[in-house]
């Protein structure tokens, strides 16, 4: 059993943070979520999905609610918590900034 | 964790704690909702509803695999990780339960003696005082050349309360005594116990009594002036019944009238370490209590009965109290040469005063570190055990491994286990602990031959249970940290390929050997004390006391109990020796103040030998003395070997005179002869008393050197306190009778205490007394030995199984019965070898810290060890032997037969 890196795992978090601060979902819901928006580039393997939204819940960032499906089918539906948001902010400006640092190493010109 | 996760993150570990059902069921139902979706994804694809199941499944990457992840994160995970390893390790000592109960036995044996003995050290050396912030409560005395623990005087007690900065309250208590109760007039007085304390000491102690009132400043002003008391909490219930309305009562004290005032609370048993005061009076009622005859208690500053404590004003450092009160000694010093000439004072904390006192704790901190050994002992043996039990279980270890279980993981079930073992052994160890207690308690008789209410402070309080708790998970951790690490480092192909796994290999048994050795050496050490206690009892006792035992019958008297003056008191014992002496039945009789060898404290005598010249930083000389009349000589068989023993002539107007015995000539006339010199009561210029003869040295106390004794009679020297000792001319005990009869003749309202045979209270002292050290001593030798016996046998026996196959195939090829015996007891043998090796160094270690502490044999007592160690060494071999003969009778087809 590998454990995904650290990397992988803090963008995976920031992530589904942002995505259920839109609205409540569920894991199901929440995968697809992220294939449609991302225009299927990114693919969230099923294995490290309900591990990073259960550590999420730990953490006290997300909270669950057991409720109907539109297809009257019992789910665990995520929502953000106010902890959640502030988590979000930060970690989204914390992204902001690599991904700045890193498009100004890659624009340089070669010699 | 920040504050505020709290309220999210609380609520859902206990959730995984108390409602785990609940939510792994969760857990399953929102994968398999996942699931179900995928698997509908793939359908809807086109798959066949199998391959959309396992295309489904795969992607998942496994439920259960992804379920232990999940489980993982939960931050509760170490202690529902414990519960489990709990439940498997009952699951699996269950399955075991002959081992699972020798185990449990064999740890609580250990922990139960260990917890009974620090109850012993606890007792009497760290139980704080009962009374509130102990920590700053200390202890002042006086100090000489001869004692450092000495009491102060009332004078001297009342310039430190008055003339020293440092405290918030200076009390004082005199020796807990003998008075005589009654609690209506007309009535036979009881002796009870009662002590007389300073008006301050409820107050600053800070001692709340349970009804009524401690003592005012003012009810301590005026001598005779307020006949208060406050009853001890023992003391009211029984004999009051616990009646509150007790207040205000009348009862007599030695004849005189007394009005309770209040009753002390229960968590106040008295500030001493084995006697519990029946109840407290002030110290200014003192004339009406026995104190010194020959000094004005409130006078006298040499009139030393008071024990002073004090209570350390927050700020004060105890270095800055110290030097306050050496300065006031100095003072004391300057001021009254006659009575303080080179005394100086000092003050100790809880610790110090405890073990400077007297020497009882020493006792019981060589019994601890014996048990201390024999929970080592106990440990070793089981760490053996749980070794031998991973060896059988490394096929399981093996597939856990294998199947991805972390070393550490595998450390803490395994861990878990010894946990469990460790907890049952604690929990039936305070049982044991009790049981000794107990034991103790009920020898109690024998070691307080008194009417006092004295006690041994030994129990198995909070303190203690505690102790035991921190010994319990220590034991677990000994005994199976290094199984638990050995097994783990396993070779797993070879582990899962055999059922024999061990591979031959030097380093494996390496640990199991050290434990044989640490066994042997330990029992045998444990024997050795037994065995030295006993001889170094028996060496005090043979030393020949000098004095006839047999025959005698003893008595005590204290007319002070009802009142007598001095003059009616000295009547009363003149009348007593004389019809004494005319009573059919009686060879002799003889009165003395103290019993060769018993209980009480000698008085001393401060003198001055004719024509000595002092040295500037003495006043005098000590020696213990004893007040006796013109009969004690010849009763007691004590040889006058030069002049005479005392005679009627020697009364009250006659020239004082003195004896002493050969110890006390010798030592300060060593050419000469003393008979006939003087010696100088208490300075050069003091009264000068005749020395009319010198009598044969006899040993007069236990556990202690021969020393310096002088006699004086009791016609000059008066003592309230007397013991009439009666030779029969048949059993001693025939003389009871008569003697009561005279008494009442004399007076019908003086008790007789502790009257008894000699020969009885001796035994209790000197036999008796010690062989409750030598029981206990001796139980944990044998204890030890037993584990140490039962730990080898399992291992030559466990030897002997795992190579039963070699074994079989040695004996096919033709190896005789010697041959096999070498091969498997050999390296047994070995082990025992250096075991009593290190065992002897040991025991030797162990002689000299008893000798320095104890009994001051000096030397090394080789009797001692050419018993225990032959012994020793066979008992050993013979554990060894038995399995291994068992080696040789194997049936070489049916061990080629056994996997």
């Amino acid at each position: 059993m590998s454990k995904p890196n650290d990397l992988v795992q803090g963008t995976l978090d920031l992530l589904l943070l942002k995505i259920l601060a839109l609205e409540p979902l569920h894991g199901w819901a929440i995968s697809l979520r992220l294939k449609l928006i991302s225009g299927d580039v990114l693919q969230v393997s099923e294995g490290s999905l309900y591990p990073a939204l259960h550590k999420l819940e730990q953490e006290g960032w997300i909270t669950a609610e057991w409720k109907q499906t539109e297809n009257n089918r019992r789910a665990k539906f995520y929502s953000l918590t106010r902890l959640g948001k502030k988590q979000l902010e930060s970690e989204a400006a914390n992204w902001q900034r690599l991904s700045s640092a890193i498009s100004q190493v890659i624009r340089l010109e070669e010699a | 964790m920040r504050p505020q996760h709290w309220l999210y993150t609380i609520p859902l570990r206990l959730r995984s704690l108390f409602r785990l059902r609940h939510v792994e069921q969760e857990l399953s139902e929102e994968l398999q909702f996942h699931l179900e979706h995928k698997i509908e994804e793939g359908i809807a694809r086109g798959l066949s509803p199998k391959e959309a199941r396992s295309a489904a499944l795969r992607a998942m990457g496994g439920l259960e695999q992804r379920k232990e992840e999940i489980r993982d994160l939960r931050h509760i995970r170490w202690l529902t990780d414990f519960f489990d390893d709990a439940r498997f390790a009952l699951r699996s000592l269950r399955r075991t339960p002959g081992l699972t109960a020798f185990v449990a036995i064999t740890l609580a044996l250990g922990i139960g003696m260990t917890s009974a003995t620090f109850s012993m050290v606890d007792g009497l050396i760290f139980r704080p005082y009962p009374v509130p912030h102990p920590g700053n409560v200390v202890t002042l005395v006086s100090t000489t050349h001869d004692s450092p623990f000495d009491s102060f005087s009332y004078r001297e007690y009342l310039d430190i309360r008055d003339k020293t900065n440092s405290y918030a309250g200076v009390v004082a208590n005199a020796d807990m005594e003998a008075v005589g109760f009654s609690a209506e007039p007309g009535t036979t007085p009881r002796i009870k116990g009662g002590m007389m304390v300073s008006g301050n000491y409820f107050h600053a102690l800070g001692v709340e009594p349970r009804l009524g009132r401690g003592f005012r400043e003012d009810e301590d002003q005026v001598p005779g002036r307020d006949p208060v008391v406050v009853l001890g909490p023992d003391f009211w219930r029984h004999e009051f019944a616990g009646d509150e309305t007790v207040l205000g009562k009348t009862i007599l004290l030695n004849g005189t009238k007394f009005t309770v005032i209040g009753v002390a609370p229960d968590r106040f048993p008295g500030m001493l370490t084995f006697g519990y005061p029946d109840f407290y009076v002030p110290l200014a009622m003192a004339p009406v209590f026995t104190t010194n005859l020959q000094k004005n208690f409130f006078v006298d500053r040499d009139d030393r009965e008071l024990s002073v404590k004090a209570r350390l004003k927050p700020g004060t450092t105890l270095e800055r109290a110290r030097n306050e009160l050496a300065v006031l000694a100095k003072n004391f010093e300057r001021e009254y040469p006659n009575s303080n000439r080179s005394r100086g004072a000092a003050v100790y904390t809880q610790f110090q005063a405890r073990t400077i006192e007297d020497e009882n704790w020493k006792f019981g901190v060589i019994f601890l570190i014996l048990a201390l050994a024999v929970l080592l002992v106990a440990c070793t043996n089981v760490a053996g055990l749980l070794l031998s039990r991973s060896r059988a279980r490394a096929r399981e270890i093996a597939v856990r491994l294998a199947l991805g279980a972390g070393r550490f993981r595998l450390i803490r079930l395994l861990l878990t286990e010894s946990l469990i073992l460790a907890t049952f052994g604690g929990l039936a160890g305070i049982t044991i602990g009790y049981g000794v207690v107990e034991w103790f308690h009920s020898k109690q008789s024998i070691v307080f031959a008194t009417e006092l209410p004295m006690a041994i402070p030994f129990h198995m309080d909070k303190r203690v249970l505690l102790a035991c708790v921190a010994l319990s998970v220590l034991s677990a951790l000994l005994c199976g940290l290094a199984p638990a690490l050995q097994s783990t480092r396993v070779d797993l192909v070879n582990a899962l390929k055999s059922a024999d796994v061990d591979v031959p290999g030097r380093k494996r048994l390496w640990g199991r050997n050290m434990l044989v050795v640490a066994q042997v050496s330990m029992s045998l050490m444990l024997l050795t004390a037994s065995f030295l206690m006993a001889r170094g009892f028996q060496h005090d006792l043979m030393e020949g006391h000098g004095f006839t035992k047999d025959h005698l019958l003893m008595t005590r008297f204290d007319p002070r109990l009802i009142q007598y003056n001095a003059a009616q008191t000295q009547q009363f014992y003149k009348l007593l020796a004389e019809r004494m002496r005319e009573t059919p039945g009686v060879q002799s009789e003889a009165l003395t103040q103290n019993v060769p060898l018993g209980d009480d404290d000698f008085d001393g005598v401060a003198f001055v030998p004719e024509g000595f010249q002092m040295p500037p930083d003495r006043a005098n000389f000590n020696s213990t003395m004893d007040t006796i009349d013109e009969g004690y000589f010849e009763t007691m068989g004590i040889p006058i070997l030069r002049g005479r023993a005392f005679l009627p002539s020697d009364t009250a107007e006659a020239p004082r005179v003195a004896i002493v015995n050969e110890h006390f000539a010798k030592h300060y006339w060593p050419g000469g002869d003393a008979v006939g010199k003087h010696i100088h009561l208490d300075s050069s210029a003091g009264t000068p008393v005749e020395i009319v003869g010198i009598a044969q040295t006899i040993k007069s106390q236990n556990m202690g050197n021969l020393t310096d004794f002088v006699y004086m009679p009791l016609a000059q020297h008066p003592v309230a306190r007397m013991v009439l000792m009666l030779h029969s001319n048949g059993d001693a005990l025939q003389l009871v009778q008569p003697v009561k009869d005279v008494v009442r003749s004399l007076d019908s309202n003086l008790p007789m205490l502790q009257t008894r045979a000699y020969q009885d209270f001796y035994l209790n002292q000197a036999v008796r007394g010690p062989r409750i050290a030598i029981d206990l001593v001796g139980s944990m030798g044998l204890v030890g030995l037993l584990l140490a016996v039962a730990g080898l046998y399992g291992l030559v026996a466990y030897n002997v199984a795992r190579r039963t196959r070699e074994i079989g195939i040695r004996i096919a090829l033709g190896a005789a019965s010697p041959n096999v015996l070498r091969l498997v007891l050999g390296k047994g043998l070995v082990l025992v070898g250096i075991g009593t090796v290190v065992g002897l160094a040991m025991g030797f270690a162990l002689e000299q810290l008893m000798n320095s502490m104890l009994f001051d044999s000096g030397g090394v007592d080789i009797l001692a060890y050419a018993i225990v160690v032959p012994t020793m060494f066979l008992v050993t071999v013979l554990a060894a032997y038995i399995p291994a003969r068992r080696a040789t009778k194997i049936a070489p087809t049916q061990a080629l037969r056994y996997e």
